[in-house]
């Protein structure tokens, strides 16, 4: 005989309150399928023939409205990106009666092969679906667009749309500070919407940022896509309005991203890049140029070679791209952040520092200066054949001696040095708002033992007193050094973004500069005052290394250096550089600021392979505060105005 | 007839289980599988993109499910209950393991890949925890009214899957083991403050759940939801998709195979959230309202079973059971008919997927487990 064990235990009160609960749930969980028998009812029955009409005679298609990037201007409000309109042929596959016989009319027309065009199609119908639209041609020009349109009438799987093309109208000129712009990559679909989690929704055939501030500030720069729905036939024709349709829904309007406003002056900046592509003896620079007002904004900002951002807003061709990575003056490269050189003598100036800030030199110490020094059984050279008898360090610097830098090296030694040359920003980034910043190098006699297993060398710490050895630093950082220098002691954040605003003009976020560091409790003010006495007889002494740069009524203040390429040696030194093969030849380096007594912009310049930095860079640096000075002739720069940095810019 | 014996738990081995087995419930599980297997042939055959390897997979996913229905069939239930520890412990290392060594997928930390198939430890925790709750609830220690300190124990191991999951992340997953939990919680004899604590913080959650947990491209989706036309991301396409393929569908439906919706590839995502909308589209009002019916005769008939049984971990596990079958039920078809907004819950055995399809055998094994052994007699 069967009987539930249940009748049994039904007396046990907990088993009965059970009993009684799933009693009264069985009526609670049989509710939420009424809900769903009524949902169901609605849009079967009440609903259904309107549906069913709409299912079965049309078609509703999302369409992604692209929406145009936000502007870049220059602090004038010069337009430095822009955006414009262009065509593009579109094909569905679905829709397509006959394929061959479409491609074989539209292939005379855009100029495509037509094998190659039902291998496209045919090839994207197969891995993407026959739904999906495929793009056959970009820029079309006028008499393309006329004859496709006439064909669109019979051929509905042909369809042309209109796209924003990213417009560089400076070309070349800050290519490496504004970037470019290209179609996403999947594998970009997939880190940037880890990175934008959330915040940002990127998906396949968008337009991004590759480069420079246009990858930067994606999030700011990038607009919204809109969304329509449109209801089509089966020839994908557009068939009744919105209005008809059973559900309300709108489409939604691309919103335009936010405009960048740049601290770059447009006319620094075309100076900067005239001067850099300079017809003299030496001929167009590689290399860069980069200047900065004295609280970190940066006013110019050139490398080069550069190339031409416009090329990469419409597909790239592949030759153009490979002549572009492999051209050995590596146009790619922005090389004021993304490639260190070795000091060379524009470290000068910071030994200086640390040898007065240490007491080992007063303002007045005179050294002996010979034209070399011996240290075992090495030699040390000075540029100088005759030497400098004894002088003082405002005349080293003026002259920019070797041998009495070596004698403070020396005697400092290379920990001590590094400690300064850190201070001063080397070896670390400047935390600039752009990717790819190299961060340079400085040694110490710690890191020599650990890494390659040798002893730190007395002679090396008079190699490395004079910008050679293993130091190496990219040209923002020589820029963000010397700033401090002229602003007594302050690490500033170089920035090239000044404010985002809106598609209203109206300022969302403002971003102010920002002291990182401030030297000055380190390093006593009046050792600043001498350092800058001597990089002004740089330039207006009458042994000055680049007394020939100089600018009417404007105090300069600045450093040649030249950056050994080779090994600093004997024959190396004296031999006249422009005799050597090209990548033989020394870089040249400039640094100053101006004006000397109260300084508003900073520049640094270096060009690869100049031999010198007196011919090579001062010229260029000299050109950009003219420009500068040109157009801000009393203009008194903010210095470090009190406010809320931005941290997250 | 067979003499009066009695007979304790342990000593089944010699009896035939399958004698008992219920026999209804086989049945209504027999009819939702064909119904799935007769709508999933119609979704995976379309001519534009067919998917037939997809087809053959999740037949072979419901063979396997099956054979683990007859063997959980088999085995006391007891036995699962007692190990529930067991099972758990192991669970909750997999979920934390898989934040290491775990596939990613859109960022998400969610899988085991072993070759052909994928294990997610998310979906067996479903079933773990219906079994360590069954357990607790019970013991005889808790044979008075739930007050707080009796509750804490199982509400932290509800609340530890979930905080793994959620760090996944997989918002949508650990909330629905958080209902489930809080299901089975709402049969126990409560006291008066447990119940309106219970109740309080279900309110408290929907707001704290808002502000604090959804990011904002999850906030845009319920409120796309809300309103249909802000949808930057398209799953109101989808929500509209699936509502027109729903309502073309009429009273008997385009029939099968017919479905245009589903076979041009207007709507997305076909085999797994929108199984139902494709059944709608080509069974009509009959055809939704028929399987709607079956799903609700299958929860119906756990309830039966679960007051039936022999034992109160008997009646907990089929509760525990149903609350996985139901919820999941609920929420994938209240998606499809656009009163929820998409979240991927899938529908129980007619959506694609090796571990939610076994999960779901693994529950119903369970109950059946329950169902054979609610007799002292044979």
């Amino acid at each position: 005989m069967l009987k539930p064990m249940s009748e049994f235990t039904r007396m046990d009160t907990e088993l009965k309150t059970l009993s009684k609960r799933i009693h009264y749930a069985k009526y609670i969980f049989s509710v939420f399928f009424l809900i769903i028998a009524g949902r169901l009812w609605y849009l079967q029955i009440y609903k259904g023939p309107d549906l069913r009409r709409y299912s079965e005679n049309n078609r509703l298609k999302k369409q992604i409205l692209q929406a145009p990037r936000g502007l870049i201007l220059s602090r004038d409000q010069k337009v430095l990106t822009n955006n414009y309109l262009e065509l593009e042929l579109f094909l569905t596959p679905q829709y397509s009666k006959n394929i061959e016989q479409v491609a074989k009319i539209i292939s005379p027309i855009i100029e495509t092969p037509y094998k190659e065009l039902v291998q496209q199609i045919k090839k994207s119908a197969k891995e993407r679906g026959q739904f999906f639209p495929i793009s056959l041609k970009k820029q079309l020009n006028l008499k393309q667009v006329y004859h496709l349109r006439l064909l669109e009438e019979t051929f509905p799987e042909l369809n042309i749309k209109e796209y924003i093309v990213r417009f560089y109208p400076q070309k070349n000129q800050g290519v490496h500070l504004i970037g470019y712009t290209g179609q996403i990559s999947k594998k970009q679909i997939e880190d940037l919407n880890q990175k934008f989690k959330g915040e940002l929704h990127f998906k396949s055939g968008d337009i991004i940022g590759q480069n420079g501030l246009e990858q930067s500030f994606e999030k700011e720069i990038r607009g919204q896509d809109g969304l329509s729905f449109i209801e089509v036939d089966a020839h994908s024709r557009q068939v009744i309005t919105q209005s008809e349709f059973p559900f309300d829904f709108k489409s939604e309007k691309p919103s335009s991203g936010h405009h960048l406003v740049l601290t770059i002056d447009s006319d620094v900046q075309e100076a900067a890049f005239q001067a850099m592509n300079r017809m003299d003896r030496i001929g167009p620079r590689n290399g860069s140029a980069i200047a900065m007002k004295t609280n970190g904004e940066i006013i110019a900002w050139v490398s080069s070679p550069g190339f031409d951002p416009n090329l990469f807003s419409h597909t790239l061709s592949d030759d153009y791209w490979k002549e572009l990575k492999k051209n050995p003056d590596k146009p790619m490269l922005n090389k004021a952040i993304q490639n260190h050189y070795p000091p060379g003598s524009i470290i000068k100036p910071l030994l200086a520092l640390a040898a007065l800030q240490e007491e080992l030199i007063t303002a007045e110490t005179l050294i002996n200066s010979p034209s070399k020094i011996r240290i075992g059984r090495r030699t040390f050279h000075d540029h100088k054949q005759v030497g400098y008898g004894r002088i003082n360090v405002l005349q080293a610097i003026e002259e920019s001696s070797n041998t009495f830098f070596y004698q403070l090296g020396q005697q400092l030694g290379m920990d001590k040095m590094a400690e300064y040359y850190k201070a001063f920003g080397l070896g670390t980034s400047t935390q600039i708002h752009l990717s790819g910043e190299v961060s340079g190098f400085v040694p110490t006699t710690q890191w020599k033992e650990e890494t390659l297993n040798e002893k730190w060398q007395g002679g090396e710490d008079l190699v490395h007193a004079i910008g050679q050895g293993y130091i190496l630093a990219t040209p923002i950082q020589a820029l963000v050094a010397y700033n401090a220098i002229a602003t007594n002691g302050k690490i500033v954040r170089p920035y090239a973004v000044q404010s985002i605003i809106n598609s209203e003009n109206k300022v969302i976020q403002k971003i102010s500069s920002k002291v990182i560091k401030d030297l000055s409790e380190e390093i006593d003010p009046s050792h600043f005052e001498t350092i800058k006495q001597g990089l002004v007889r740089v330039v207006h002494g009458s042994k000055g290394t680049a007394r020939w740069w100089r600018i009417k009524n404007r105090l300069i203040a600045g450093k040649t250096g030249t950056s050994q390429v080779r090994s600093f040696n004997r024959e190396n030194l004296y031999k006249d550089c422009r005799l050597k093969p090209l990548k033989d030849r020394n870089h040249g380096w400039f640094v100053a600021f101006a004006p000397a007594d109260n300084p508003e912009v900073t520049v640094a310049v270096l060009t690869e392979h100049s031999c010198s930095g007196s011919v090579g860079s001062a010229p260029i640096a000299r050109d950009i505060l003219k420009a500068y000075f040109d157009k801000y002739p009393e203009t008194k720069v903010s210095h470090h105005p009190e406010g809320k940095n931005h941290d997250s810019l | 007839m067979t003499p009066y014996k009695n007979v304790n738990s342990d000593n089944y081995t010699d009896t035939h289980w399958y004698s008992k087995l219920n026999f209804q419930f086989l049945a209504i599980i027999g009819l939702i599988t064909l119904i799935a297997l007769i709508n999933f042939y119609s979704i995976t055959q379309t001519p534009a993109s067919p998917m037939v390897s997809v087809f053959w997979k999740q037949v072979l996913w419901i063979i396997l499910g099956f054979l683990i229905f007859f063997i959980l069939s088999a085995i006391d239930y007891q036995f699962f209950c007692r190990f529930s520890y067991f099972f758990y412990t192991v669970n909750v290392l997999a979920l934390v393991a898989v934040l290491f060594v775990g596939q990613s997928s859109h960022g998400a930390q969610r899988w085991f890949d072993f070759g052909w198939f994928s294990y997610q430890p998310s979906e067996t925790m479903k079933v773990a925890l219906i079994c360590v709750l069954a357990s607790i609830f019970s013991k005889k220690s808790t044979q008075h009214i739930y007050g707080f300190k009796q509750i804490i124990w199982p509400l932290f191991l509800t609340v530890l899957p979930m905080a793994l999951i959620v760090y996944q992340p997989d918002l949508g997953t650990a909330l629905l083991i958080g209902i489930q939990g809080g299901t089975v919680a709402l049969f126990l004899r409560m006291n008066r403050n447990l119940w309106i604590a219970f109740f309080a913080l279900f309110i408290i959650f929907i707001p704290t759940l808002w502000t604090f947990v959804l990011k904002d491209y999850q906030k845009n989706r319920v409120l796309m939801f809300m309103s249909a036309d802000k949808d930057p991301y398209g799953a109101g396409y989808n929500t509209i998709q699936s509502k027109i393929a729903i309502g073309s569908g009429q009273v008997f439906g385009k029939g099968f195979q017919q479905g245009t919706q589903a076979q041009l590839e207007f709507l997305p995502e076909r085999h797994t959230d929108f199984v139902f909308s494709v059944l709608s589209e080509e069974h009509g009002f009959a055809g939704s309202l028929f399987t709607a019916a079956i799903f609700l005769i299958l929860i119906l008939k756990i309830f039966q079973i679960s007051s039936e049984s022999r034992d109160k971990m008997g009646a907990y596990v089929c509760l525990g059971a149903l609350s996985i079958i139901f919820w999941h039920t609920i929420i994938n078809i209240n998606m499809a008919i656009g009163l929820l907004p998409i979240v991927g819950v899938p529908l129980p055995i007619l959506s694609y997927g090796g571990s939610n399809t076994i999960t779901t055998f693994i529950a119903l094994g369970l109950v059946s487990s329950v169902s054979i052994r609610r007799y002292l007699y044979s």
